[in-house]
């Protein structure tokens, strides 16, 4: 039976763990051995809505590996411009590649292109759904941050409504013990009920706050995201809440020294430059966390390393 | 059941009695039921705003039929859970039993959220889970949205 990596949902601690020890086992193996573990494997990458750092970051896996990467980063050029139904453009990619990493703006499009394949399908991102290679980097981040994700205080801080990144993480978290979040965001940009709803009887514990400030001073991790124009079907809404945090190296001075500073990238002007030079600043090793997670996705998912 | 009751809906020799249905939901039955086919030459009786000890206020259906089928009984179960169903035989209830939503829906409920794929592409058809045990939440099977059961979009056959 074939695998793939479609929600935090499918995924019990165990299966999550068993992927950030197989990153890390990526991680400390020398290059060129790493190289030689995909030899003409072919990866097919189609990404219906732009993406810049998930798809390079599986170009970039998928060759260090030794593999190849073919696909689309914009349908104007492929058969769905014609009218292809999703399942039909599924069926003839599957036949081109070994696996397949879908990105689509509708919630659930992942789970339906896993369901059609009958190669493996890894979600990079389905609507405000989910994005679970960018959790299990995230997990991986905050693993090496903070030693471990049990008993971790996180504030996620912005748009909480529509960012499939929380989202994701959010469910993955409830899956240790001891979690404390932060919700800071705008009254319009809260995390979904849905979500919260999803916490009941779990260990995880959240509070919603506007104050960034005193969510800085009780957290180990602070998880910063863009406000997202291309979600908001009114762009006044948009304009109302677009600057609403930015956060500034002087806003970290009383924050603990441990504190990391996370985001997905983009970023627009809810970090300003000035923490980039700070110990505060995680985020561009999140990036790097990335790739070794995604090499580690493709190994399981192609059933190379377990 | 009170005598004044008898007068306006007299007991069935034989068939299916949906009691306890909230006072306004009785015609949303009967509407589900006859929009089944099958359902196109059955004798149905359908009493509204009687007293309850339960309720407060109730409506009643009396169909003269067999049995009602499981699809139409799930189907039910999602516009009127907790309702009873009372199978009747010679005159008398022979079993009767509380109805509740399945722990599983496939086909007969359409997700809410616009955005879910289940909703712009014909092959994903909606598809629902049920938390817990007892619970009326749902998750979708594409959207990973959680639902209330009242929030579904009930699909008509």
């Amino acid at each position: 039976m074939k695998n793939d990596l479609i929600s935090m949902n499918d995924l019990d601690l165990a299966r999550i763990e068993s992927y950030l020890k197989l990153a890390h086992r990526v991680e400390t193996m020398p290059r060129e051995e790493r190289v030689r573990l995909l030899p003409g494997r072919v990866l097919m990458v189609m990404f219906y809505e732009p993406s810049t750092r998930t798809r390079l970051s599986f170009e970039s896996a998928m060759q260090k590996l030794g593999g190849g990467v073919i696909g689309f980063s914009e349908i104007a050029s492929t058969s769905v411009a014609k009218g292809e139904s999703f399942s039909d453009t599924i069926l003839t990619c599957e036949r081109y590649a070994d696996a397949i990493v879908v990105r689509h703006p509708k919630e659930g499009t992942a789970r339906l292109a896993a369901e059609t394949a009958t190669v493996p399908v890894i979600n990079a991102g389905d609507g405000t759904n989910q994005h679970p290679t960018q959790t299990l980097l995230d997990l991986y981040t905050i693993k090496k941050f903070h030693g471990q994700v049990d008993n971790v205080r996180i504030s996620f801080v912005g748009d909480l409504k529509y960012s499939r990144t929380v989202h994701s993480l959010f469910q993955a978290l409830l899956k240790y013990e001891g979690v404390k979040v932060n919700l800071v965001s705008p009254e319009s940009l809260r995390l979904p009920k849905y979500l919260k709803l999803s916490a009941e009887g779990k260990q995880l514990a959240f509070d919603e706050t506007e104050d960034l400030r005193a969510a800085l001073a009780k957290s180990d991790i602070v998880y910063m995201t863009r406000i997202q124009a291309e979600r908001f079907a009114d762009i006044m809404d948009y304009e109302k809440v677009k600057n609403a945090y930015c956060l500034e190296a002087r806003m970290l001075a009383d924050a603990p020294s441990h504190l990391k500073v996370l985001h997905p990238l983009p970023r627009v002007n809810e970090i300003s430059s000035d923490v980039d030079g700070t110990h505060f600043a995680g985020y561009f090793d999140q990036v790097e966390s990335g790739v070794i997670v995604r090499q580690a996705i493709l190994l399981n998912l192609l059933g190379v390393m377990s | 059941m009170n005598s004044k009751h008898h007068l306006l809906i007299p007991k069935i020799e034989s068939g299916i009695v949906i009691d306890h249905v909230p006072a306004g939901l009785g015609r949303s039955i009967l509407k589900l039921l006859c929009s089944y086919a099958g359902m196109a030459e059955a004798q149905i009786t359908l009493g509204l705003n009687y007293e309850s000890n339960k309720l407060g206020r109730k409506d009643m259906l009396k169909i003269i039929a067999p049995e009602l089928p499981e699809t139409i009984l799930e189907h039910l179960s999602l516009v009127a859970s907790g309702v009873t169903i009372k199978r009747v035989d010679d005159y008398q209830v022979q079993g009767k039993y509380s109805l509740q939503p399945p722990d599983h829906i496939q086909g007969l409920a359409r997700c809410i959220n616009p955005n879910c794929v289940s909703n712009h592409e014909g092959q994903a058809s909606a598809r629902f889970t049920r938390l817990g045990e007892t619970s009326h939440k749902f998750r979708c099977g594409y959207c990973e949205r959680v639902f209330e059961l009242d929030e579904l979009a009930i699909v008509l056959p």
